[in-house]
């Protein structure tokens, strides 16, 4: 059974810390490491960032929108905005670690078990976060 | 985000809490830096023990601040990084560039 939490934030980062919070919440419910709620939270902050920043313009009256599915063996974030998107799946991260920006993609493939992403019927950009509640054996 | 600073040693310590995640945050970040150097000083500990999560653009904040004090011949090191935080530095490769510390005295002896 999957039951489904949907939130709608304002463009703006102060926002940030709502769908991380929320998601802890989830997790002291569940049966699983805190370390991997924490892993997906840092995850869909920075799928949120993107969203806020690159797909709203950062304009508050263009929400951004989770759905957050929680199944027994994991939980599926959905982060839709109204921007163009983003190639996550050919997207290469810069070589100079000292750059200051550029590394939103790679945490978030570092931090879940499947990143994916499309664009909705009425045209939103959406991706989808997956992780396991448990460590792969 | 807020900031605290204090000194030891001539050593500016900076107590960041809550999130550190770009915007407002680069510009109040940079204008403590600022101010600091103007007034002389050179290395900085910044401590995130009370920081809950970072984010990318968080992490172009401390990234900006390390190349600047750097540039100046100073240097900055982070102390009491979380579990959580270090994850994040860990996989972007940047626990290669900062120095950290657990203890605050060996982060200031590692000025000396």
């Amino acid at each position: 059974m999957t039951s489904r939490i949907e939130l709608k934030l304002p463009s703006q980062m102060a926002y940030l810390g709502i769908p991380d919070a929320v998601l802890m919440e989830i997790g002291s419910d569940l049966d699983c490491p805190r370390e991997i709620i924490e892993e997906l939270g840092t995850a869909v902050i920075e799928a949120c960032t993107n969203a806020m920043e690159h797909g709203n313009g950062l304009d508050s009256a263009q929400a951004v929108e989770l759905h957050i599915d929680v199944n027994r063996d994991r939980i599926v974030v959905a982060v839709l905005d109204h921007g163009r998107g983003f190639d996550y799946a050919n997207w290469q991260p810069a070589s100079d670690i000292l750059r200051e920006r550029g590394r939103g993609i790679l945490i978030m493939r570092e931090f879940t078990d499947q990143l994916d992403y499309d664009r909705t019927p009425d045209g939103r950009f959406r991706v989808r976060l997956v992780k396991r509640l448990a460590r792969a054996e | 985000m807020k900031i605290k600073e204090r000194r030891r040693d001539g050593i500016a310590i900076l107590d960041i809490s809550g999130n550190l995640m770009g915007g407002p945050d680069a510009d109040a970040f940079n204008e403590v830096l600022r101010t600091l150097m103007h007034e002389g000083v050179r290395n900085f500990i910044v401590n995130l023990e009370k920081v809950r999560w970072v984010n990318s653009t968080g992490l172009g904040i401390l990234i900006s601040g390390y190349t600047t004090v750097k540039r100046a011949g100073g240097e900055l090191k982070l102390l009491k990084i979380t579990k959580r935080i270090e994850n994040i530095f860990i996989v972007s490769k940047l626990s290669t560039v900062f120095h950290a510390f657990e203890d605050e005295n060996e982060a200031l002896r590692s000025f000396a």
